[in-house]
């Protein structure tokens, strides 16, 4: 659209002056809320509350609830570290990093603050970001990634795949295995990002021996050469072409004659390629935040279950003074003598 | 990259002892590995306790504590994490380090097998790397994620699956769903092939020390003020609790009912009242469990009502375990544990669901609560496809389960391929490392 050579730039920020407001316009209801045409009835125009939504008060009570359950005393404490029995140990000098670790008083919600900060400011400023990452680590952030995945020259990997299979399905010396293995650990020490490597390697697995988990090779041609018990040439096996986790190749259990029956067939979903199996397993960390399992949207739908304040039975009343539920008149009655309305409680 | 494989092979070997560490929040499992010989781990208290008369206990000496009336604590591992290293160097220091320490190690002639809870912040994996090398001087360290060490032991024997004798033991397991229920919190963790798959960790802020302070404060509600008493509501909570497998009729049972209503179960107790005795810090310094006697407890407390106090624990004792699978409950707005491993299952490719599903282990303190695994399997037989066989376990010992498969993982090839010597991190850093640890085994082919 031509509007007059004036470019409008998104932005998502909002800017409070006095008088009025810049306000990202987002949706087609934003300005009625924020300026509601009617005072007396806005109330009734905010959308429904659902079950399982609560007041602020509850809110409130609930947070200090939780925040009460996760200390690890009651009352506020602080313990020092005792001298010891027989004199302390010759104090050796501290490096510096290890003075600033021991000097911390930073608990676990202060480091969970200073990564949030850190994030943020890695969205809104890449460049100081980067430089912040200079010094610190930060491994699941995508810069690291990109800087990772740098190694290896993708573009000469199909020739050297199909060199590297023809020769392992030849012969599989012991000195190439080896040699292989060390190009695997030094390929995994210093970017250890294991990228969707082109060229599979693959080697038959070897579970009663401590050795490496070695995965079987060539998956159409050729089968994984014998190793000491397994039979490779079981057609039937679940996981069929996957070297990660290598096909079931035990002897299959007892027929029954209600193999065939069509109505005992049991569906089997298709399993994960090894392209898929490796990008999950290497995949990196969540962070802390991110781990955090939340509710989905079902969860919400039902409401929450109460409980009498007083016996723990059902919530099935509640106190007309206050809200709290309680389950029948005896709590009602135990409730009532210390029911306090305080503002604000 | 050339560097790196130089210093490789410029390398020492590779210590012969290892000092094993399964750093918990409440208690620290260590041991060592020599060789092929594997001892027992020892179970240390992970805090500086202070009792009533301000004496300061650090770290195994509690055991010397006989009255926990009023006990206060601080803890170095918060939420899982260690973060106060002033005091983790502390118990460190006397339990392993100092000379009359009693499981002497000499870190600069010894690797460190550190377990982490996943998902840790970037800055407190980087403070436990610095600490090891720059202040203990550890010669190897590896610092792994905690729950995907019990992929190294031998899975199919907790799950009593029956196989030839001879039949190899997979090592480490193909796949398996590992539940860890701790102190701080609890973690659903699938691991192929002994490889954490990231993605798909989830976590619930529930674990021991919630629930311990929700019975605390349910106690104080209804009985006594118990709130300072953590370490005896703790006692209590491992002796009487347990996971219902009927809730709703178990806290029918244990209600006294309306006004004037006599209730036959609440009379005689339902099967699930209890009487607990409570250390009176004179004579008896733990709590006891006694079967709840409906006629004489009533006359019992008022004729011994001097001498000892009794708790009838009623609803309690499942209503406080009932947090993992309910934490909306108690107003945490989060899924409980069976939803949890769905929630866990749903970023993963659907073929992965009937192995992980069939090979659910359970570990940590809470999964001594009876019933627990019951229960699990139960409320996910109901979320999953009919087809997929549900199978939940319980090692022997869930609390030394991941420190088991932290020792048979310090035996296996898998541990030199990510331990990093103290000559690596001085060449390399301590971003190096971190990069290295987080990279995780990778994946073979």
């Amino acid at each position: 659209m031509n509007n007059f050579g004036v470019i409008e730039i998104a932005s998502t920020t909002t800017k409070n002056t006095p008088g009025w407001a810049y306000v990202p316009d987002t949706g087609p209801t934003l300005s009625a809320a924020l300026q509601p045409t009617n005072r007396k009835r806005a109330a009734r125009n905010l959308p429904a509350l659902s079950l399982s939504d609560l007041s602020a008060r509850e809110e409130t009570r609930i947070r200090k609830d939780l925040e009460a359950l996760d200390r690890d005393n009651h009352r506020d404490v602080h313990i020092p570290i005792p001298p010891r029995p027989g004199g302390s140990r010759a104090q050796n000098k501290h490096t510096p990093n290890v003075r600033r670790i021991l000097q911390s008083q930073k608990t676990f919600a202060n480091h969970l603050d200073d990564y949030q900060a850190m994030l943020a400011l890695a969205e809104s400023n890449p460049t100081a970001a980067a430089a912040m990452t200079a010094t610190q680590t930060k491994p699941s952030t995508p810069t690291v990634a990109a800087s990772k995945s740098a190694s290896p020259a993708p573009t000469a990997a199909p020739a050297a795949a199909g060199s590297k299979r023809s020769a392992a399905a030849a012969k599989r010396a012991a000195a190439r295995e080896k040699e292989e293995q060390e190009k695997k650990k030094a390929r995994q020490t210093p970017k250890q990002e294991p990228e969707p490597e082109p060229e599979p390697e693959p080697k038959p697995q070897q579970p009663q021996q401590d050795t490496d988990v070695e995965m079987s090779d060539a998956p159409s041609t050729s089968q994984p050469a014998p190793t000491s018990e397994e039979t490779p040439q079981n057609s039937q096996t679940y996981p069929r072409e996957s070297l990660i986790l290598p096909p079931y190749a035990k002897p299959p259990p007892q027929p029954h004659p209600g193999d065939a029956d069509p109505l005992l067939v049991s569906y089997v979903p298709p399993f994960p390629s090894d392209d898929e199996l490796r990008a999950l397993m290497t995949a990196p960390p969540l962070s802390y935040l991110e781990a955090r399992a939340t509710w989905s949207e079902d969860e919400r739908r039902y409401p929450v279950r109460v409980f009498c304040t007083v016996c723990g039975y059902w919530g099935r009343v509640k106190c007309m003074k206050c809200g709290t539920r309680v389950c029948a008149l005896d709590c009602l009655e135990t409730h009532r003598e210390e029911c306090v309305t305080r503002y604000g409680l | 990259m050339a560097a790196s494989r130089k210093s490789r092979i410029n390398a020492p070997p590779a210590p012969s002892t290892t000092l094993v560490l399964d750093n918990g929040a409440d208690t620290i499992k260590a041991g060592f590995v020599t060789g092929a010989k594997t001892d027992e781990p020892r179970i240390i208290p992970n805090c500086l306790a202070r009792d009533r008369h301000r004496k300061t206990y650090v770290g195994s000496e509690l055991q010397k504590c006989r009255d926990f009336g009023e006990m206060a604590f601080r803890r170095p591992v918060e939420k899982g994490y260690i973060v106060s290293w002033e005091a983790q160097k502390e118990i460190w220091d006397r339990e392993f380090l100092d000379d009359k320490a009693p499981q002497k190690c000499d870190p600069s002639e010894s690797r460190l097998v550190l377990t982490e809870q996943p998902n840790a912040l970037p800055a407190l994996q980087t403070h436990c790397d610095q600490m090891v090398f720059e202040e203990f001087g550890f010669a190897s360290y590896c610092r792994t994620i905690g729950p995907a060490l019990n992929a190294y032991q031998d899975i199919q024997a907790i799950f009593h699956t029956p196989r030839a004798p001879d039949t190899s033991i997979d090592v480490p397991a193909e796949i398996l769903l590992v539940v860890d229920s701790g102190y701080s919190h609890t973690t659903v963790t699938p691991v192929v092939q002994g490889r954490p798959l990231h993605p798909a960790i989830r976590r619930l802020d529930v674990g021991g020390k919630l629930m311990t302070n929700y019975l605390a404060r349910l106690l104080s509600v209804r009985h006594f003020d118990m709130r300072n008493e953590p370490f005896i509501v703790n006692e209590m909570k491992e002796a009487v609790c347990y996971v219902s497998l009927d809730f709703k009729g178990d806290l029918e049972k244990t209600w006294k009912g309306t006004r004037g209503e006599r209730r036959e179960d609440y009379l005689g107790g339902g099967g699930i009242a209890k009487d607990y005795v409570l250390p009176d810090s004179h004579t008896t310094f733990h709590g006891v469990v006694r079967e709840y006697e409906p006629g004489i407890s009533a006359r019992a407390r008022k004729a011994a009502v001097s001498t000892e106090d009794v708790l009838t624990l009623r609803n309690e004792r499942f209503v406080v375990p009932e947090t993992l699978f309910n934490p909306p409950d108690i107003g945490l707005r989060q899924p409980g544990l069976a939803d949890l491993v769905m929630q866990s299952l749903s970023v993963l490719p659907i073929g992965l669901w009937p192995g992980l599903l069939a090979n659910i282990v359970v570990v940590g303190g809470n999964a001594r609560f009876d019933n627990f695994i019951q229960r699990l399997q139960m409320e996910l037989l109901e979320l999953v496809p009919d087809e997929c066989v549900v199978r939940v376990a319980r090692p022997e010992n869930a609390v030394t389960s991941t420190w088991l498969g932290a020792a048979k993982f310090a035996r296996h090839e898998h541990v030199e391929r990510l331990a990093v010597t103290k000559q690596e991190y001085e060449e390399n850093g301590a971003g190096w490392v971190a990069r290295k640890f987080a990279a995780g085994l990778g994946v073979d082919t």
